[in-house]
C-alpha cells in the first residue's frame, strides 16, 4: 500500500470511527463527542492535504482497487480509491468546510441536548462525502450517494420533535429520490454493459470507438443526470433546498458549500469526459441549468429569510457551475464550485451569527437588533456577499468569469447573454440581504440602543471566539481563492486556453458594469438614507407572490403529483388493509371456526362413535351389496 | 332338525340386543354384559355356517364332534372365541376397577376427557 493509497484511507475513515465512537459510546458526554468529532475531521483534513500535496501537485494520478466480493468473472463487489487533482482538491475542500462548521458549532450547538448526536451526524456527512469524492468505480459511488443523502436527512431533520425540520427532511429525502431512481437505473445499466468498470474505463469506454454505443451512453448520462438534478437542486427538483433550511444554520453552510448539493455537480465533473460523449445531453442540462439559475436569482430578489436567499443564492450557483460543465469547461465549474464552498459557507456561518444572536431569520428583524455589533458577522457576511456578487479582489469575480468565458466560448450568444443578466441578479439580490441586514433604518434607532446593551453581553458569550474566528478565517479565505483558478485549469484541463486571473476585455468589463448596476440599484431601493426598502419587484404584488412562492411549483406539485401519491397510497393502504389483511385474516378466523364446528363431533361419548362406526359399516355393507360387489 | 335361518335369525337377534344394549347403557359393566351377548352371536354364527359349509345344503344338522367331521372345526373355533371371551372379560373388569379407583365413577359420560 502506497503513500497516498493510505492517506486516502485515513481521509475516508477517520470521520467514520469519528462517528462510530461518538454514536457508540459518546452520547452522553457531548463535549468529549465534539472534541472527538473535530480530531477525526482534522486527521482528514490533514491527510486530504497530504493528498493533495503527493497527488494534484505533482499532478500523479493514481487508482488503487480492491476486489470485496467476487459475483462472476465480470462482476464484483469492489472498493478502491481514485486519486487526481480533481478528487484530492475537492477531498480537501470537503475536509475545510466540514472542519469549519465542526469548529464553528462548538458556540452555535451548545447547549443543544442532541449535542453529541449532532456531532455523530456531521461526522457521518464527512466520511460519506469523501467516499463519494474518492470512490473508484459506479458502485462504490452509488453507495456514497445514498450515505450523503441519508446524512442530509438526519441533519436537516435534526430538530425533528418540530414538525417543519421533520417535514423538510422527508421532502428532502423524497425529492433527491425521484432523482436517484433515474441514477440507480442509469448505474445498473452502465454496469450491465461494462461489469465492474473503474471511473477511467468507463471513461475510455464512452469516447468514441470505445465499447459503449452512442445511444447507450446518452441514455445513461440522462438517467444519471436525473440524479445530478435532485441532487444539485437544479430544474423541476430544486424545491427541497429552501425547505432545507429549517436545519441548524451550520448543517446548512455544510449541505451548501461542500457536501450535499456540490456531490452532483463534483459527480458531473467527475464523469465530464462521459458526459461530454452524449452531446445532446449536455446541451439539455445547460439550458435546464440556465432556467433554475434564473428564476431561482427572482425567488431570492423577494425573500425575507436570510437563510432562504442563501438557499435560493445556491441553486442559483449550482446553475452557473452546472452551465459551465455543460459547456465544455471542467476546470471552470469545478473553480467555481471551490470558490462557493468557501463563500457559501462563509456567508451562512456569518447568518449563523446573526441568527445565534437576534433568534429570527427574518431580515428586516435581524436588521432591528443592530447587527453592526456583531463584527465578525458583518465583515463575512460583506466579504461573502461581494463574493458571490462577483467584484473584483474576491473569488467569486474569478470564477464567475471562467465560467462566463466558457460559456462565451462553446454557447449560443443569447444563452450568454442571459448568463451576463443573472450575474447582475446575483449582484442585486446579494446587496439587497447585505442592506436590508445591516442597513440602520433611522425608525429603528431606539429599537437598535436597546440590542446594544444586549449584544455586550453575548458578544461575550460562551463559545463566541469559535464562531468569530472561523468566519474570519474564511472571510480571509475568499481573498485567497481565487487566484486558484490558472492552477485549476492547468491540471484539470491541460489543453484548454487559460484565462488569466485578471483577463482584460469586453467579457470581464461587461460583467463588472452588470454587477456595479446590480449593487447600485440594492443600494438606492435598500441602502441609502431614507430609502424605502422595498425593491421593484415587491412593488408588484403579483410577481412577488409568485417569486416568493417557489413560482408556484410547489403547488404545482402539492396539486398533482403529490396528489396523486397520496391517493394511490391511500388506495394501497386500504389495498393492505382490506384485501390483503382481510384474507389473511378471513383464512385465519376460517380455519379456527372450522376447527370448533369439527371439535363439536369429538364430544368424548365411546358410545357416539361407535353408534357412527357401525353405521357407517351398515351403509358401506348396503353400498357394496348395491353394487354386486358382495355375493 | 332345524333350518339355518333358524341359526342366524337368534344370532342376528342376539347381536342386535347386544349392540343396543352397548350403545344404551352408560355403565362400563352392562356395556361389557352386551357386549359378551355380542360375542357369543358371533360364535353361534361361526358354528352354524361351517356346518353348512361342511355339507348338508338348506339343513343344517348338529353334528357330534370327531376327528374327520369339518363341521367339527367350526365347533373348535367357537369354544376358543368362549375362552377368548372369558379372558377379554377379566382384562376388562380388572380396568373397570382401576378405573373406578383413578375417577370413581365408571359411568361412560363422565370419563370423557379428550374434548376438542
Amino acid at each position: 500500500m502506497t503513500g497516498p493509497t493510505l492517506a486516502a484511507l485515513l481521509t475516508q475513515f477517520a470521520p467514520l470511527a469519528a462517528c462510530a465512537v461518538v454514536l457508540l459510546g459518546l452520547r452522553a458526554r457531548p463535549r468529549a463527542a465534539a472534541a472527538v468529532a473535530i480530531t477525526g475531521m482534522a486527521v482528514s483534513f490533514a491527510a486530504a492535504a497530504g493528498l493533495v500535496a503527493s497527488v494534484a501537485v505533482p499532478d500523479r494520478p493514481l487508482l488503487a482497487q480492491t476486489v470485496f466480493l467476487p459475483v462472476d468473472a465480470a462482476h464484483a463487489l469492489s472498493f478502491g480509491v481514485l486519486l487526481d487533482p480533481l478528487s484530492t482538491v475537492m477531498a480537501l475542500v470537503v475536509a475545510t468546510v466540514t472542519l469549519a462548521v465542526m469548529i464553528y458549532s462548538t458556540g452555535y450547538m451548545r447547549d443543544d441536548p442532541g449535542y453529541a448526536r449532532y456531532y455523530g451526524f456531521l461526522s457521518l456527512f464527512g466520511w460519506a462525502m469523501q467516499g463519494l469524492v474518492l470512490s473508484a468505480n459506479l458502485l462504490q459511488t452509488l453507495v456514497f450517494w445514498e450515505l450523503v443523502g441519508l446524512a442530509s436527512f438526519l441533519l436537516i431533520g435534526f430538530w425533528f420533535e418540530r414538525p417543519a425540520p421533520a417535514a423538510a427532511a422527508r421532502k428532502a429525502f423524497l425529492m433527491t429520490r425521484v432523482g436517484d431512481v433515474g441514477f440507480l437505473l442509469g448505474v445498473l445499466l452502465l454496469i450491465r454493459a461494462l461489469g465492474l468498470a473503474t471511473i477511467p474505463d468507463l471513461v475510455a469506454a464512452a469516447a468514441p470507438g470505445g465499447s459503449l454505443s452512442p445511444r447507450l451512453v446518452t441514455v445513461t448520462a440522462a438517467l444519471l443526470l436525473m440524479g445530478v438534478i435532485g441532487k444539485s437542486a437544479q430544474g423541476p427538483l430544486f424545491t427541497w433546498l429552501p425547505d432545507a433550511m429549517e436545519g441548524p444554520t451550520p448543517v446548512s453552510a455544510l449541505l451548501h458549500s461542500a457536501t450535499m448539493v456540490a456531490a452532483g455537480v463534483y459527480l458531473v465533473a467527475r464523469l465530464h469526459p462521459f458526459f461530454l460523449a452524449a452531446p445532446a445531453v449536455m446541451h439539455g442540462l445547460l439550458y435546464l441549468a440556465l432556467a433554475t439559475m434564473l428564476a431561482t436569482a427572482t425567488m431570492a430578489m423577494v425573500a425575507s429569510d436570510i437563510k432562504r436567499v442563501l438557499a435560493y443564492s445556491t441553486i442559483s450557483q449550482l446553475g452557473y457551475m452546472l452551465m459551465a460543465l455543460a459547456a465544455g469547461s471542467t476546470a471552470a465549474g469545478f473553480f467555481h464550485l471551490t470558490t462557493h464552498a468557501g463563500f457559501k459557507a462563509l456567508l451562512f456561518l456569518s447568518a449563523g451569527i446573526f441568527i445565534h444572536h437576534a433568534h429570527t431569520n427574518e431580515m428586516r428583524d435581524i436588521n432591528a437588533r443592530d447587527p453592526l455589533a456583531q463584527r465578525a458577522g458583518v465583515i463575512g457576511l460583506v466579504a461573502g456577499s461581494a463574493a458571490l456578487a462577483g467584484i473584483v479582489p474576491f473569488s467569486g469575480y474569478f470564477s464567475k468569469e471562467a465560467i462566463l468565458g466558457a460559456l462565451g466560448t462553446a454557447a449560443a450568444p443569447w444563452v450568454v447573454a442571459l448568463a451576463y443578466l443573472g450575474a447582475g441578479l446575483t449582484a442585486y439580490y446579494a446587496f439587497r440581504m447585505v442592506f436590508l441586514t445591516l442597513a440602520q433604518a433611522r425608525g429603528h434607532a431606539d429599537a437598535g440602543a436597546h440590542a446594544d446593551g444586549d449584544a455586550s453581553g453575548h458578544g461575550g458569550a460562551p463559545g463566541a471566539r469559535a464562531m468569530h474566528g472561523t468566519v474570519l478565517v474564511l472571510a480571509a479565505l475568499t481573498l485567497v481563492l481565487g487566484y486558484l483558478g490558472p492552477w485549476l485549469e492547468a491540471r484539470l484541463a491541460p489543453g484548454e486556453a487559460a484565462h488569466g486571473p485578471f483577463t482584460v476585455g469586453l467579457g470581464p468589463a461587461a460583467a463588472l458594469t452588470l454587477v456595479a448596476g446590480g449593487v447600485a440599484l440594492a443600494w438606492y431601493e435598500f441602502g441609502r438614507q431614507g430609502a424605502a426598502r422595498v425593491g421593484f419587484v415587491e412593488r408588484v404584488p403579483a410577481l412577488a407572490r409568485f417569486f416568493g412562492d417557489n413560482w408556484y411549483l410547489d403547488r404545482l406539485y402539492r396539486a398533482t403529483v403529490i396528489r396523486w401519491a397520496t391517493a394511490l397510497s391511500r388506495a394501497a393502504h386500504w389495498n393492505d388493509e382490506k384485501v390483503v389483511n382481510g384474507a389473511t385474516d378471513g383464512l385465519a378466523s376460517g380455519t379456527v371456526g372450522g376447527g370448533r364446528l369439527l371439535a363439536l363431533i369429538q364430544n368424548g361419548y365411546v358410545q357416539a362413535y361407535l353408534a357412527v362406526v357401525v353405521t357407517l359399516i351398515a351403509v358401506l355393507a348396503a353400498v357394496l351389496d348395491r353394487l354386486g360387489l358382495v355375493r | 332338525m332345524m333350518p339355518l335361518s333358524a341359526y342366524l335369525t337368534v344370532s342376528v337377534a342376539l347381536f342386535c340386543i347386544g349392540l343396543y344394549g352397548l350403545v344404551q347403557r352408560r355403565s362400563l359393566i352392562a356395556m361389557l354384559i352386551a357386549l359378551e351377548l355380542m360375542l357369543a352371536a358371533a360364535s353361534l354364527n361361526v358354528v352354524a355356517l361351517t356346518t353348512l359349509a361342511s355339507g348338508a345344503q338348506g339343513t343344517l344338522l348338529l353334528a357330534p364332534v370327531g376327528i374327520g367331521n369339518r363341521s367339527s372345526v367350526g365347533q373348535v373355533v367357537a369354544l376358543i372365541l368362549i375362552g377368548v371371551a372369558a379372558a377379554e372379560a377379566a382384562i376388562a373388569l380388572s380396568l373397570f376397577v382401576a378405573i373406578q379407583r383413578y375417577a370413581s365413577t365408571i359411568n361412560v359420560e363422565d370419563l370423557s376427557e379428550l374434548k376438542g
